[in-house]
């Protein structure tokens, strides 16, 4: 290996370059390479810098690396040989592109070969061109340099320039050789795709893309047909592949990228803003203005690096080593999974939409990708269905639901169903956004991808959380409903199909799709507030003071429930995530992060502080809206007093039952009401206080095998009980007996009267079930007399566990603590309850606090404190 | 030429660019920074556990001016990015001996 200096400006042959000698030994190179740059700009300004084009420029290049060759060669005795590689190589030599010559002597190289060597490049350096130059001896290709992976790439398109054809012969067969192990050669290529990609956030979708590149560009199109060409026999036949997607998109690109060269006069292969008019206007894109032009070049990039990258990824499966082992295995009736992706089992038949739907699950559930051959198939029968043919059942409804859980595959899925055209067909209002390209100073993506690549994000926050994520990570396993941040997520930004501001229209265009799915009130209210919001947490963690208390309180106020809170912090890390790669920092992130806590803070510890007033936001919406049977009065009497967040808590329907529940309630009498929701079960209680009430009640749901994941009890200062819990029936009391729920009604009223002693009748259960100890974390017990202004706030962190609740209310009663307010959440495993307690109407003290904690420590080691 | 380095709350960056702007500053550099004064940081609670947040979030502003422009600067900076608590930040000023323009070469008056 030898390196040849590049000239200064102060050589002599630089000076005689640029034609200031009579005997300039470039006047004769020089004005043919003037000329044919010359004739590349007139074809690439007019959208006709074809493949043709730079063929004819590549040749005319030859030419004149030769007429130089011609005098270089008499400095040597050695047989030297000039070889184009890369993509001078390939004959697609744009007008600024790298010349990458390879220069090889036969013999061992000295100082005559060296004097050789410049003098074939000084010549060129001259001439002003970009040179990538090797110059080597043929003993060194005995063993190819697989450290420099790009050098062993080019080779492959090892080219013969000028020399002595029979010595290139000899090259060619060592290259061979030293290449035959075309794994190796095939990890080359496959590592240096992945490290280019990363470069592009591993998308597309770029607002202003590098057409050589970028994911989908043109480097993409030469490594598929490397693949193919040095693993010829694993594509032999078993895929369908379509080599002129892959002349058509390879088309396009050189011509956009000769038009970039020759308006930026260098080698300029991001296709900017600024150049996309120019780029738009000679490829002869039609519209009525500038920016319509400009819509049509750049959804037709889209659309054919799109076609590149599914070849490309099909390509990848097929030859990566992992997957080349699977067998073809048979999927239920109609499915099967090959190494290429899940495929439909008869490929005639066409397959009916529930299959295509289907196809995603059973990909996602094995970890793999939907085929090409299954895609073409979507994709050549969407426009045969339309939305409701996927929808029309509750079965079909909860699938596509489900199939939208956030876990490891989901982007990628959701990707392929965008790209073959079903995800637009079933929610049309996302087509809306498809390719779409709104230009401002911090997107980099189209606003479709944008949106996938949020998903993205959530999906690696459960599927590879980085260290530093762990803790957003734990948000995502705390959501009930994760699949409802993700539909949000989908439809945040559909509202940007028009130019006018998106947020309204985004959430306009939800609405459609929750007739469609016939969500739950509350499904929607989810789903409507988060798209809504979308922007609202990112507004108050960067452009507000978040230290300030006031800011986080009426921000607390918007969100309502540390439910939404969770989903909305998520959904802005997400959103901000996929603007672009620089645009979450670890400061936007910490920012946002604190703003999380301290409005999880205020909505937990400050919970019973603000009361509803008479003017409170939303009650003239309750009013409005109250059934006939219920008066004015009977409303306010029952709402005044309650935590303003009580409000924003539960839906009209669950707070006029409420009322309803409170109607003639006498001491020791109960009013209750159960439910069920899905897998869960929903007890309401209204009663009217009496010590232990809220252990007795927990107690109760104990004895019948019930785990409770969440729950709110809320006492008003005159004394009234609200309890609500939502349950699992682990041990399947309501599924199995028909009276099951008459005789929860029944002990609970017994329970309420005390003419039961709950402790009784859970002894039998005490040992087996709930005295069970499964420590897995640490247990935190937390008492604060600061956030709340009348209530001692109690938290604690603990493994969840059967009769948990139970246990640790018993223990505050134990200690003369009154439960005032309740906030119970269960997340995996792990148990969060905040509690609001007082002793004799007041906070407690620190002693009071400290033996409160003590005595709570014990219980939840296990030492039964609760009996 | 001085150059003024200011930091200030994060929320209060955009009201001290516009009044930059008003004053025909042309140009100005922004860093998200981490750090503390006087304000020392607090201790917070998430759900039982006690964190200390030692470093607060601040936004770091550099604008070059000329000597004469340096009181007005100062002065509309300290106005806008105040809020009379612990926490408003600093402004430093500091001297610059030559100042270049990369795309063209040129040394700035």
């Amino acid at each position: 290996m030898v390196t040849i200096p590049k000239p200064t400006q102060g050589d002599a042959l630089w000076r005689s370059a640029a034609g200031e000698t009579a005997d300039n030994p470039l006047g004769h190179v020089a004005p043919l390479l003037a000329a044919a740059r010359e004739e590349f700009v007139r074809q690439a300004v007019q959208g006709r810098g074809d493949r043709a084009a730079l063929a004819r420029y590549t040749d005319q290049t030859d030419r004149l690396v030769r007429q130089i060759f011609g005098a270089a060669q008499d400095l040597t005795d050695t047989p030297l040989i000039v070889c184009a590689i890369g993509g001078y190589g390939r004959r697609a030599l744009c007008l600024h592109s790298d010349l990458d010559l390879l220069i090889v002597f036969q013999g061992a190289i000295a100082a005559p070969e060296e004097r050789a060597a410049s003098a074939l490049l000084q010549p060129l350096w001259d001439l002003r061109l970009a040179i990538g130059h090797h110059v080597r001896e043929l003993s060194e290709f005995d063993r190819l340099e697989m450290g420099n992976p790009e050098f062993v790439l080019a080779l492959l398109d090892a080219r013969l320039v000028a020399g002595d054809d029979r010595l290139f012969a000899v090259l060619l067969e060592r290259v061979r050789d030293a290449t035959a192990h075309h794994v190796e050669r095939l990890d080359v290529l496959l590592s240096l795709v992945s490290q280019r990609h990363v470069r592009f956030n591993d998308t597309l979708y770029q607002l202003e893309p590098d057409v050589k590149d970028a994911p989908g560009a043109l480097r993409d199109i030469s490594a598929i047909r490397m693949m193919r060409s040095i693993a010829a026999d694993t594509f032999d036949g078993t895929v369908q592949f379509d080599e002129s997607r892959l002349d058509r998109a390879e088309d396009l690109f050189i011509r956009i990228r000769s038009v970039l060269h020759a308006q930026s006069g260098r080698n300029m292969n991001v296709l900017k803003h600024e150049l996309q008019e120019r780029a738009a206007e000679a490829l002869g894109y039609q519209g009525s203005h500038a920016g319509k032009r400009v819509e049509a070049l750049m959804a037709d990039y889209f659309r054919h690096a799109r076609a590149v990258t599914r070849s490309l990824a099909s390509s990848r499966r097929m030859i990566a080593p992992a997957v080349a082992q699977i067998e073809r295995r048979r999927i239920g009736k109609s499915l099967d999974v090959a190494a290429d992706g899940v495929r439909f089992a008869d490929s005639r038949a066409t397959p009916m939409p529930e299959l295509w739907i289907e196809a995603f699950r059973v990909a996602l559930a094995n970890g793999c990708a939907v085929s090409e051959v299954a895609l073409a198939s979507i994709e050549q029968n969407i426009g045969r269905y339309a939305v409701d043919d996927f929808v029309s059942t509750e079965d079909s409804r909860q699938q596509l639901l489900k199939l939208l859980s956030p876990r490891a595959g989901l982007y990628a899925r959701l990707s392929e169903m965008h790209e073959c055209g079903l995800l637009g067909c079933l929610f049309p209002e996302f087509e809306k956004v498809h390719s779409r390209v709104i230009r401002d100073f911090y997107h980099r993506y189209t606003v479709d991808e944008h949106t996938l690549l949020a998903i993205r994000t959530i999906e690696s926050l459960r599927s590879s959380p980085s260290s530093e994520r762990q803790r957003f990570s734990g948000l995502l396993d705390e959501i009930v409903a994760p699949q409802l941040l993700i539909l949000a997520l989908l439809y945040h930004d559909v509202g940007k199909w028009r130019d006018e501001e998106h947020v309204s229209e985004s959430v306009r265009l939800a609405q459609p799709m929750f007739d469609r799915f016939q969500m739950s009130d509350e499904g929607r209210r989810v789903v409507e507030f988060l798209i809504a919001n979308h922007l609202e947490m990112s507004r108050v963690a960067f452009h507000r003071d978040s230290e300030d208390p006031q800011v986080v309180a009426r921000f607390a106020a918007v969100v309502g429930n540390t439910d939404l809170l969770k989903m909305l912090c998520l959904l802005t890390l997400a959103d901000i995530e996929a603007v672009s790669p620089e645009a979450l920092t670890p400061w936007k992130e910490e920012l946002l992060w604190r703003l999380y806590v301290d409005t999880y803070n205020q909505l937990t510890r400050g919970y019973a502080d603000d009361r509803v007033e008479k003017h409170q936001a939303g009650l003239a919406v309750l009013l409005a809206g109250r059934p006939e049977e219920i008066s004015t009065e009977e409303l306010s009497r029952f709402i005044s007093g309650l935590p303003r967040r009580y409000l924003a808590l539960y839906g009209l329907a669950s707070i006029y039952r409420h009322v309803r529940l409170s109607r003639d309630i006498h001491p020791n009498e109960v009013h209750a009401s159960l439910e069920k929701h899905g897998d869960v079960w929903e007890l309401s209680v209204v009663t009217l206080d009496k010590p232990y009430l809220f252990s007795n009640v927990c107690g109760l749901l104990s004895y019948f095998g019930m785990n409770i994941h969440r729950g709110q009890a809320i006492t008003t200062p005159d004394g009234l009980v609200l309890d609500v819990f939502e349950f699992s029936d682990d041990e399947k009391f309501l599924a199995q007996n028909v009276g099951a729920s008459t005789e929860i009604h029944r002990l609970l009223q017994a329970v309420v009267a005390q003419s039961v002693n709950v402790p009784t009748l859970l002894r039998g259960k005490q040992q087996s079930v709930i005295y069970r100890h499964r420590r897995m974390l640490d247990t935190i017990v937390h008492l604060d007399n600061q956030h709340s202004q009348r209530f001692t706030v109690l938290e604690i962190v603990a493994d969840d566990a059967l009769g948990l609740l139970y246990r640790i209310s018993r223990t505050v009663s134990h200690q003369g603590c009154n439960v005032e307010l309740a906030l119970i959440s269960t997340e995996g495993t792990k148990a969060v309850d905040v509690l609001h307690v007082t002793k004799g109407g007041r906070k407690l003290s620190s002693t009071e606090q400290f033996a409160l904690k003590e005595a709570l420590e014990r219980t939840l080691e296990g030492a039964h404190e609760a009996d | 030429m001085k150059l003024i380095k200011s930091i200030v709350r994060p929320n209060k960056l955009d009201d001290v660019c516009e009044a930059l702007e008003r004053l025909n500053v042309s140009g100005v550099t922004v860093t998200d920074v981490r750090g503390h004064g006087r304000q020392k940081g607090h201790t917070t609670v998430y759900r039982g556990r006690e964190y200390s947040v030692n470093l607060l979030p601040k936004v770091q502003l550099e604008v070059v001016v000329s000597d004469h422009l340096v009181d007005e600067i100062i002065r509309a900076i300290i106005e806008t990015a105040r809020t009379g608590e612990i926490g408003d930040g600093r402004v430093f000023v500091l001297p610059v001996d030559y100042g270049y323009n990369i795309r063209t070469g040129e040394r700035d008056a």
